[in-house]
């Protein structure tokens, strides 16, 4: 019988040979993250374990991303003791403006083909689209492997993902998560990796096979992992990348279960209020209201995410009574943003453009708390109620193109169907 | 809990029996009531779900529940209270995946079978070493896969903390 990648990459960085789903391994882990919402548990650890070096810190990138400025003094102070812990044991410090810890880590050379990556965070599975195994842990997990550069892994059964045809022009990776979340449930893949293949994944550009690995956080997979092609090779290698050895899986390889989805039929998905696994297609839901529009966060906060709301809002202005934010996912696509002039693009249609981090994911960055009955159209992740600061307040998830389509017209809003909505890198 | 993989591999006690889907981070975190701690957390843990958890609760008794014990919920936090609570194990169909790894970390048995039939005030058994989930007075008797060893030896150990005091290459010999 042959192995899956996750099979193959548990395996490489245990025993050497590929290890059996189901089976616990000790394998080493070749980088980590923690950021700033989860540092004072890795922290606490770090001291249960009492010891004077932490040899492999120095693979350890800190990002201070969800308190980004920091809006209480406790969060000022956890961001004092994690620059004094990067200076301490050699970690590298992402500093406040720097960007998303899931964006920064592959941007960084942190992640490469058959790496495994370990983030004190859930969407640490983002790693996936460069065909790592990218995984979440929490604070213990991450002071011993500081410590020891090494872990504990129950090798996860593998759920095969085909993405047959081709996404349409205005519908997005998020949308094919979106309609899996619909179909599968929230967590309906608890444990499971998934590898995602066919001509839809090859097609899509590096941001989109971000969002596809990143939002299988809420799927409930422990990895979402791609195939390695020239796109991700090259991407690699232009972010100082370990040099890129793809893992692929045997022609034979088990899997607890194939899926296909005909990724041409798919149209544009929106998650609707407190339930991400309540999906319906958009142009079912056009007679909902909006009043704020989100884009950013580590699931789509990237530059082809910019570039389709701009593509959008161009030349025109947001809905009377509408609020419109976007927050770029890291200073690098910050930058590129205002080069290709699509900064001025959003914030003369009304939009504002605010620095990069989490700002506008969840309340406990309170850069974004929604007001009583304000419903909230967002290319986030996450909808559950009060994620934004208040229950009184509901949540709807979309692709970047729904929201800034939704944006100019207060109402959920295909994309296909504007101007500008259509568009795709050349 | 300090001791050699061969000691305490037996767990009695009695169970109290959840549903399926129980979210640690909302029933025994602080998540949402942020300044709380352990010990304040630990004195209403579970009680919107069962009223009378705390007055039949005694040290040592078995968390018993359906499928996701702990869906969705991350934080070690929550671990820090079962413990603090004195569950001696969790018997479930299935666990939250990072609630798991919390759990072995902070030397909480997690044992995944079928649950259906054990029920609140059951005293129930748990052989760690051979996998057996049994509750005498009804003749239920279920048979899991036992832990794979590393996980074995970092619960008698206590914890992956302990462990790598007694282990610091992870060496299990
Ligand atoms: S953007 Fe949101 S989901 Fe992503 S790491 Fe930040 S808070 Fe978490």
């Amino acid at each position: 019988m042959g192995h899956t990648i996750a099979e193959k990459i548990l395996g490489a960085h245990a025993t050497g040979s590929p290890a059996k789903a189901g089976e616990v391994v000790v394998a080493r882990v070749d980088s980590t993250m923690i950021h700033d919402a989860r540092a004072d548990g890795a922290f606490a650890a770090v001291e249960r374990l009492g010891l004077k070096d932490l040899p492999f810190a120095k693979n350890t990138a800190l990002v201070l991303d969800h308190y980004s400025p920091p809006p209480t003094v406790d969060a000022a102070n956890t961001h004092i003791e994690m620059r004094a812990f990067a200076d301490k044991y050699g970690a590298r410090l992402f500093d406040v403006g720097s960007g998303i810890c899931h964006q920064l880590m592959p941007e960084n050379g942190y992640v490469t083909c058959g790496a495994m990556v370990c983030g004190t965070d859930t969407h640490s599975v983002t790693y996936g689209a460069f065909n790592a195994f990218g995984t979440g842990v929490e604070g213990t997990d991450l002071s011993v492997i500081m410590a020891t550069g090494k872990n504990w892994f129950r090798v996860p059964e593998t759920v095969k993902v085909v993405l047959t045809g081709k996404l349409q022009p205005g519908v997005w990776a998020k949308d094919v998560t979106l309609f899996m979340l619909g179909r599968f449930g929230a967590e309906g893949l608890n444990y499971k990796a998934i590898e995602y293949k066919g001509s839809a994944v090859a097609a899509m550009d590096i941001d989109d096979r971000m969002t596809l690995s990143n939002h299988a956080a809420e799927l409930g997979a422990k990895a979402a992992i791609l195939d390695a092609d020239d796109k991700t090779i090259a991407w690699l290698k232009a972010h100082g990348a370990a040099e890129p050895k793809p893992v692929t899986a045997d022609a034979d390889a088990e899997y607890a279960e194939s899926i296909e989805i005909d990724a041409s039929a798919l149209t544009p998905q929106v998650a609707r209020r407190h339930l991400i696994d309540d999906v319906i297609p958009v142009p079912d839901a056009v007679a909902q209201k909006i009043s704020v529009a989100l884009i950013g966060t580590c699931t789509n906060g990237r530059l082809d995410d910019i570039r389709q709301a701009a593509s959008i809002v161009r030349g025109r202005k947001i809905a009377k009574g509408v609020r419109f934010v976007v927050t770029p996912a890291s200073r690098a696509i910050y930058l590129a943003a205002e080069k290709e002039g699509l900064i001025r693009d959003i914030v003369e249609a009304g939009g504002s453009f605010d620095s990069a981090g989490c700002g506008t994911c969840v309340g406990i960055t309170n850069k974004l708390i929604a007001g009583d009955r304000d419903v909230v159209i967002t290319s986030a992740n996450r909808n559950f109620q009060g994620r934004l600061g208040n229950d009184e307040s509901a949540i709807f998830v979309s692709s970047s193109a729904t929201v800034a389509a939704s944006a100019l017209t207060g109402h959920v809003t295909d994309p296909r169907e504007m101007e500008g909505g259509q568009w795709r890198a050349a | 809990m300090e001791g050699s993989m061969s000691s305490n591999v037996k767990i009695n006690g009695a169970a109290h029996k959840f549903g399926d889907n129980i979210n640690t981070d909302v029933h025994c975190s602080n998540k949402y009531t942020p300044g709380k701690d352990v010990d304040d957390v630990a004195e209403v843990a579970f009680s919107r779900l069962d009223g009378e958890f705390h007055g039949r609760f005694k040290m040592g008794d078995v968390l018993v529940a359906g499928a996701n014990f702990g869906i969705n919920s991350s934080r070690e936090f929550a671990v820090h209270v079962l413990k603090k609570l004195g569950v001696s194990a969790i018997v479930a169909k299935s666990y939250g995946r990072q609630f798991f790894r919390n759990a072995i970390n902070n030397g909480l048995p997690v044992i995944e079978c079928d649950t259906d039939g054990i029920d609140t005030a059951d005293a129930i058994e748990i052989d760690l070493a051979t996998g057996k989930v049994s509750v005498a007075g009804k003749s239920i008797e279920r048979q899991t896969p036992p832990l794979p060893r590393e996980v074995q030896a970092i619960l008698s150990s206590g914890g992956l903390i302990p462990f790598l005091k007694e282990h610091p290459d992870w060496s299990l010999k």
